[in-house]
């Protein structure tokens, strides 16, 4: 061990500096081992171990066949694992493939540079996929390393310590630091130049459409969606139905929104009792929908805007916008907990509810064509609700979230679920229950959106997480209107009660610390989610709508486009004057010998000698004597004594009081001196 | 009309950059752009912008517009790498044409600590010579060797130099440029391998080439006091310790250097050939002649050093051998 740090101490510069960077590098592309293929990752760490072995060893580098071979095999599996060179995920890959490979040519300054640039990209991609405090503090860590590692590389001779690197590094970016926070706070926040690759397949979420059991099993996504923060006290988690996507289309196999060419023209959701105002924090979902808590009290076709963001409410009354919310969205509204909505009587409209696919899910219509004629012909829609709910709860429906493959050998998906398997999540739940309801000429659809929300508030917000995603029914019935109901909370009511359906798997450390001290384990989690709460909110959801708070701020009545324009004019400006008056410092001599002759010359060109810089004070006392003879003893006295004590052997230099009161005693005989002459 | 601009800018550029002994950096000038990488970097937070734009990562704009800051600072950290630099030239010694002149520079600084300044020299063609890096302590000076080719013979006025830098980012280029005002002594460029010397007409016209091969202090003439370049062999042992005894000087033989060892090296001998070419002939002579002890003379068209030796008089001859001009009478 001790053989090895003395190695390093005593390693030539090349193999140090060489080592400083793959560390950096190795730093870097880490976060993503998380999201990449496992023989990404496994050949990224081969290469940067080998790379760091040649340094060690001061062996030579490979040649060109070896890495062209490498690149084409790194390309290949690439394409072996997405189909695409294209994308997110793949470029990802690639880039930090390309990283690792460039190291093993990494030769030149040149080389070195390309190293640095690929460096940061895959810092900010590093970001698509965590933007938390610790990633934030980490990547900033890592570019500190990719700044010193770039001034290490500036220093050619020597052996400059890695501390001195880093300091210059440092200090660097604090003298940028006032351009970084201005352009932060100020560069106008646009909306995407162009769309977003749809992503984040086989996540719980939100989507715009509901493939009947396509998702055997379920990423369990902790991450938060939405945070809220009501005003007065909060409504119990099961009375908490977020609204998002409204499905009613069904081809036996997808649920999709309703693509109905005439828009039906609706009333405004009849709402009562006081109305609750509520913040909302939300997470860009990358969906056209925003899922709010149910209900407002805008009609359909409402428009709301919202920063730069135009939202119109279906008919649904879901609220739609005109592109896929990539942005992440504060505002506050109003909700009302009871609320009715839909026709009160039967309408032709109404028939587009009970549509089901041919040919499709034999038994399941059966099934329910009997349970409809047992109850009779006058059974109310809430009747025979009732009934199918029962069915559920007495039957051995089971709630996971790993229900297994649906659809694999038949394609009559209900009738497995309802059934032959009865496994599954509120997905199923609620795409069997609608099914059932339209065969028995109930009109009925799927809502798609959020459930609850954690029982713990954070900070004083209620967090939504992606894992709250849920799906549920709504049912018409005459005098009613639409009706909600969920038909999850029949065989999982602990689903709805407790807003959580699984708790996420906790990692190895969070295990053992957990069942070790668990309360030591719920202040520490709690402590540094309200600090990440706190990042989420003053870092992160930074955008035009906090900007232009800011503006308001400054005293901008009605911040817009152009106040933003004349604030960052005014910088600028500001910012050059402030720049050409240091330059002005700058520019003068930097002693104050220097300083005090040009002086004395301008004061003794005035007196009327012909004095040069080159010159020193005897010599002007000279000239000063031979032009005005006795009337200018005082200046020749003062000049001599400045040359005394300027040139004396144990002068010390003179203080700045002392220098004053030598100027003021001179420029008083000067002024004598030019008295007389007059 | 092109050239004539040429040649005001080139004036221009003259007036702006006056030969000096000393060279001080500061505001005025001192030269900074954007370096390949520079450029590079730029487009780089370009496409970071975008991503972030497009992502819409606060995170991404946070690491866009730190970078910028740093890249914009680094402009004004690699300007004050240089400013404040006060530079000073030692007289070259002297070198011959084809090889080359060691330049000693001093880097004074009156400041912090400065890293990676490099000096070059510029040839006339604009042309890159290899850079020669120093670090300068706070306070404190650093010494530097700049290897500057010599061309031509001649009394050289010293090429232009560069003092660049890079530090600390490398995305900018500062750079000042120094025109020092010291001249340097170019030689010829000696014969090599030496050639045999001429015998001389002149010895032979004087009759005094006698046969036999006679070393210095050969031909006793009489005694006279010590001089510097009297070599050991010549004192008068007998009466030195005499003489140091009584506090006089010390007695030497004085011997008459035998004519045949008085060498006259005219260009007259090296006929025949180019110009150059006999330079640098009588060059080589001049070093095997001083290196072998010979007392020697040297003929030039329109001058002539009277034979001696030592230093001073081989500096005086290669001196007149770099500017001796072909003349009629050659």
């Amino acid at each position: 061990m001790s053989l090895i740090s003395e190695r390093l101490a005593r390693l030539p510069r090349e193999t140090r500096d060489t080592l400083f960077l793959l560390l950096t590098i190795t730093a870097t592309v880490a976060p993503h081992a998380d999201h990449l293929p496992l023989w990404c990752s496994a050949l990224t760490a081969l290469m940067l171990l080998w790379r760091a072995q040649l340094a060690w060893r001061g062996a030579s580098l490979p040649g060109r066949w070896p890495l062209v071979g490498l690149l084409v095999i790194t390309a290949g599996l690439t394409w072996l694992s997405y189909r695409s060179l294209l994308g997110r995920e793949p470029g990802i890959t690639l880039l930090t493939l390309l990283m690792a490979l460039k190291t093993l040519e990494l030769r030149a300054r040149r080389d070195a540079f390309v190293v640095f640039f690929l460096g940061f990209f895959l810092v900010l991609t590093s970001f698509l996929y965590s933007q938390s405090l610790l990633t934030a503090v980490w990547m900033l860590l890592c570019v500190w390393a990719l700044l010193s590692a770039l001034v290490l590389a500036q220093m050619p001779i020597g052996q400059p310590s890695l501390l001195l690197a880093a300091r210059q590094a440092a200090r660097t970016t604090l003298l940028g630091l006032p351009l970084m926070l201005a352009l932060f706070f100020l560069f106008p926040r646009i909306a995407p130049l162009w769309g977003i690759p749809a992503d984040a397949v086989g996540k719980t979420g939100l989507s715009n459409r509901l493939d009947f059991g396509a998702m055997s099993e379920i990423a369990n996504d902790d991450s938060i969606a939405m945070r809220l923060r009501f005003e007065g006290p909060a409504p119990p988690s099961s009375a908490l139905y977020f609204r998002g996507p409204v499905l009613s289309d069904f081809d036996g196999r997808s649920w999709r929104p309703s693509n109905r060419v005439f828009p039906l023209r609706e009333a405004a959701p009849r709402v009562s009792g006081r109305a609750t105002s509520v913040e909302v924090t939300l997470e860009p979902l990358r969906i056209p929908v925003l899922p709010l808590l149910e209900l407002g009290s805008e009609a359909p076709n409402a428009i709301w805007t919202l920063d730069q963001l135009t939202l119109r409410r279906g008919v649904d009354l879901q609220w739609l916008a005109d592109r896929p919310v990539t942005e992440r969205l504060r505002f506050t509204h109003q909700v009302w907990l009871q609320h009715e909505h839909g026709p009160l009587k039967t309408s032709g409209a109404l028939s587009e509810y009970v549509v089901l696919p041919l040919n499709r899910n034999p038994r399941s219509l059966a099934w329910a064509r009997q349970l409809k004629a047992s109850l009779g012909p006058e059974a109310t829609a809430q009747a025979r609700v009732d009934a199918v709910l029962s069915h559920i709860r007495t039957n051995d429906f089971n709630y996971t979230l790993e229900p297994g493959r649906y659809g694999e050998l038949t394609p009559h998906l209900i009738d497995e679920f309802w059934f032959d398997r009865r496994l599954g999540f509120c997905e199923h739940f609620a795409a069997a229950f609608v099914v059932m309801l339209r065969a028995m000429d109930v009109p009925a659809r799927i809502v798609t959106g959020f459930q609850g929300v954690d029982p713990v508030p954070q900070d004083g917000y209620l967090v939504v997480r992606n894992s709250n995603a849920h799906a549920w029914a709504e049912y018409w019935s005459e005098r009613r209107g639409w009706v909600r109901v969920d038909p999850t909370a029949a065989v999982a009511p602990e689903r709805i009660s407790a807003g959580r359906s699984l708790q996420p798997a906790p990692g190895a450390i969070a295990g053992v610390l957990g069942s070790m001290n668990p309360a030591l384990w719920r202040g520490l989690r709690d402590g540094w989610e309200t600090l990440n709460n706190r990042w989420q909110q003053l870092v992160l959801n930074y955008s035009r709508g906090q900007q232009f708070d800011l503006l308001k701020s400054l005293g901008w009545q009605q911040p817009d486009w152009t106040a933003l324009g004349q604030l960052i004019a005014g910088l600028i400006l500001t910012a050059t004057l402030v720049l050409w008056g240091w330059m002005r410092w700058q520019a003068r001599p930097r002693d104050a010998w220097t300083r005090q002759r040009q002086r004395l010359v301008r004061e003794l060109r005035q007196a009327g000698i012909e004095a040069s810089e080159t010159q020193g004070p005897r010599r002007w006392a000279e000239l000063l004597s031979d032009r005005h003879g006795a009337a200018a003893a005082g200046l020749v006295e003062l000049l001599l004594g400045l040359e005394a004590s300027r040139y004396a052997a144990s002068a010390a230099p003179a203080s700045w009081t002392e220098r004053r009161l030598w100027w003021q005693r001179f420029a008083a005989a000067s002024r004598e001196l030019r008295a007389g002459a007059r | 009309m092109l050239k004539y601009v040429r040649s005001r800018i080139d004036a221009w550029w003259a007036a702006r950059h006056q030969r000096r002994d000393t060279h001080a950096m500061g505001q005025n000038n001192i030269y900074i752009l954007p370096s390949r990488p520079g450029l590079a970097f730029c487009f780089t937070l370009g496409v970071l912008l975008l991503a972030s734009i497009n992502d819409q990562l606060s995170l991404g704009y946070m690491l866009t517009f730190l970078l910028a800051g740093a890249g914009f600072a680094s402009m004004h950290a690699t300007h004050g790498n240089l400013r404040g630099l006060q530079m000073d030239l030692r007289e070259p010694a002297p070198g011959f044409a084809g090889g080359d002149l060691q330049l000693e520079l001093r880097v004074h600084n009156s400041g912090r600590a400065r890293y990676g300044v490099g000096i070059r020299v510029q040839d006339e063609n604009g042309g890159k010579g290899e850079t020669a890096w120093c670090d300068v302590p706070a306070q404190g000076h650093a010494l530097v060797h700049v290897r500057c080719p010599a061309t031509r013979r001649g009394l050289l006025e010293l090429p232009t130099l560069v003092i660049e830098t890079r530090f600390p980012l490398g995305l900018f280029r500062a750079w000042s440029i120094w025109r020092p005002a010291t001249r340097a002594w170019v030689y010829p460029r000696a014969e090599q391998p030496a050639a045999p010397f001429a015998v001389t007409a002149h010895a032979a016209e004087a009759g005094e080439l006698s046969g036999g091969a006679l070393l210095p202090g050969q031909d006793f003439e009489g005694v006279r006091a010590y001089r510097r370049g009297d070599t050991l062999r010549q004192v008068i042992w007998k009466k030195a310790a005499l003489a140091l005894e009584q506090g006089g000087p010390l007695w030497v033989r004085e011997t008459r250097a035998p004519a045949s060892q008085r060498l006259w090296l005219d260009i007259a001998d090296t006929a025949g050939r180019e110009w150059e070419a006999r330079l640098s002939r009588l060059t080589a002579w001049v070093l095997a002649a001083e290196s072998q002890g010979h007392p020697y003379g040297l003929r030039v068209p329109g001058q002539e050093l009277d034979p001696a030796q030592g230093p001073e008089h081989r500096r005086a001859c290669l001196e007149l051998l770099a500017l001796a001009e072909p003349g009629r009478t050659a």
